[in-house]
């Protein structure tokens, strides 16, 4: 099982297992690996939690997953329209249990960078920008992020640009599965198919990583429920992920 | 009562060059699409788009060269399209001026003006290098609690346009689902242009007024174009046209101009 864990599989379920019973969660714009993960999470585990998304969905029950996360149809089955300025202010107020948060640079402290890459002013490139960042990561109670690539220039010792600091809790890549420790992120498990000297290589920051262990293979459950919704593989091929 | 509803072009004509434009929608769901691409076939230029989360409508804008200011969030296709390559361009190159926000500092600004205050206080943005990049004050609760926060200066956009499922002759608007900022947008704008996939009697709205967007009295101008949201979704009327968004994204110089043409508007 674990030498043909995918890195796609990877990294959906492991955002979903830092879903938390009772708690409020939420998934954005341009995150289908959160979406992914949250409605994971309401078909394998066995606990309730709200899930919130950026389409205005209250623990909504879509058919199938879109490949927008933020199409009407995960409003399906909703109890209510729960919209933007509804879910930022309860962010701000500290309602927010946990928010999947997307960034194209991490670096140590948990702090990110959807802006650019290079100088600001004189971008190599344009990136999407700020989104909820700024705002969610300071005042969500925990935030979680992805990168579909585990390199150097994806988690790095010096961002290029400091769009969003805060309460980054943790982070998951397509070979490792970083947590907060209140200071800076530290390695909580790698995936089974990669050493650890290889997250090392290829991490741009420093870690410990003295509790670390290699990551616990999915469940039947879990793998049950990711075919379920992604049935076709059309996710995973268009993620490409590689581990 | 007199009616709001004009022609697509009439409607489109209240938004001169230099004019800041928010849009409503978020990504490719809702976007007043029909409105953006008439503006550049009226040749608009100069124009400031304000919306947290612009995609098609600010890429194909850019790509027109009718820009020349984004105050924006979050920027890209979405969907499985990623970034929007034209706007990325128009930044990289400096055609194009950007002031770059979180979704929630451009709401913020939306509710100075909405609120009629001259400026508005956010939570968080503390870390966050947008706050000197745009010069945002740090001011302490002037009620002794000893924390800070940031405020926000008002963002008060010339026009707001909207894209909402019904009507009336009126000028009365609403949309099924979420309303995303449709709502803040509207109350901040100087002037407010909504259009429609369809007209329905003002009793309909009469029948279930909780479900008003927008009362007439704050509407400008409406117009009808089925489809005008296209190729973006309009729940529950229609999704997304994935065929027609790879189709745009074709980098050649035909692609715009086939795109215009097979427009909802283009084609009725």
């Amino acid at each position: 099982m674990t030498d043909d864990w995918s890195p796609f599989s990877y990294v959906v379920t492991n955002l979903a297992r830092f879903v938390r019973p009772h708690e409020v969660t939420f998934s954005g714009v341009n995150s289908s690996f959160p979406m992914l993960a949250c409605l994971l999470a309401k078909k394998a585990y066995p606990f309730d939690f709200t899930y919130l998304n950026v389409a205005g969905g209250v623990d909504p029950e879509p058919p199938y997953a879109p490949l927008s996360s933020s199409d009407p149809v995960l409003t399906h089955g909703t109890r209510s329209i729960f919209a933007n300025e509804d879910f930022y202010d309860l962010c701000a107020r500290g309602g927010m249990d946990l928010c999947f948060l997307g960034a194209a640079q991490i670096d140590g402290y948990g702090q990110t960078n959807v802006s650019c890459i290079g100088d600001w002013h004189h971008p190599k490139v344009r990136l999407p920008g700020g989104g909820g960042a700024a705002v969610m990561l300071p005042t969500a109670r925990r935030c979680c992020t992805w990168r579909t690539e585990h390199s150097p220039r994806a988690l790095v010792e010096k961002l290029d640009f400091v769009t969003a600091s805060g309460g980054m809790h943790g982070v998951v890549t397509p070979i490792a599965v970083f947590v907060h420790d209140g200071e800076r992120l530290r390695l909580d498990s790698w995936h089974p198919a990669v050493t650890l000297e290889q997250v090392v290589e290829r991490t741009g920051f420093a870690f410990d990583a003295a509790t670390a262990a290699p990551t616990e293979p999915p469940t039947e459950v879990e793998a049950a429920a990711l075919r379920e919704l992604d049935p076709d593989g059309v996710f995973e091929r268009d993620a490409g992920l590689v581990l | 009562m007199t009616s709001k509803l004009v022609s697509l072009v009439e409607l489109t004509s209240h938004i001169q060059d230099g004019d800041s434009v928010a849009l409503g929608g978020s990504f490719l769901h809702r976007g007043p699409f029909a409105v953006v691409r008439e503006l550049i076939r009226a040749g608009r230029r100069d124009l400031e788009i304000i919306k947290q989360s612009p995609g098609y409508d600010i890429d194909v804008l850019c790509r027109a060269g009718s820009v020349r200011r984004a105050r924006a969030g979050i920027v890209a296709m979405e969907g499985n399209f990623g970034l929007a390559p034209w706007y990325r361009k128009a930044i990289e190159n400096g055609a194009v001026e950007l002031e770059e926000h979180a979704c929630a500092t451009l709401t913020a600004g939306l509710r100075a003006s909405a609120y009629g205050v001259p400026f508005q206080p956010i939570a968080g943005v503390h870390g966050s290098e947008l706050a000197a990049l745009n010069k945002w004050a740090e001011l302490p609760d002037p009620y002794g609690s000893g924390t800070t926060v940031w405020v926000i200066p008002p963002i008060r956009p010339d026009v707001a346009v909207i894209h909402v499922n019904e009507v009336t002759e009126q000028g009365d608007a609403r949309v099924f689902g979420t309303t995303h900022w449709d709502r803040i947008m509207t109350r901040s704008a100087r002037t407010v242009l909504v259009v429609a996939e369809r007209v329905v009697d003002e009793s309909e709205f009469r029948a279930r007024p909780e479900l008003t967007l927008v009362p007439h009295f704050l509407v400008d101008a409406a117009c009808v174009v089925p489809g005008g949201a296209w190729p973006g979704s309009c729940a529950p009327d229609y999704g997304i046209d994935y065929d027609a968004v790879r189709d745009y994204l074709v980098d050649d110089e035909d692609s715009l101009t086939a795109h215009l043409a097979t427009a909802p508007e283009s084609r009725s």
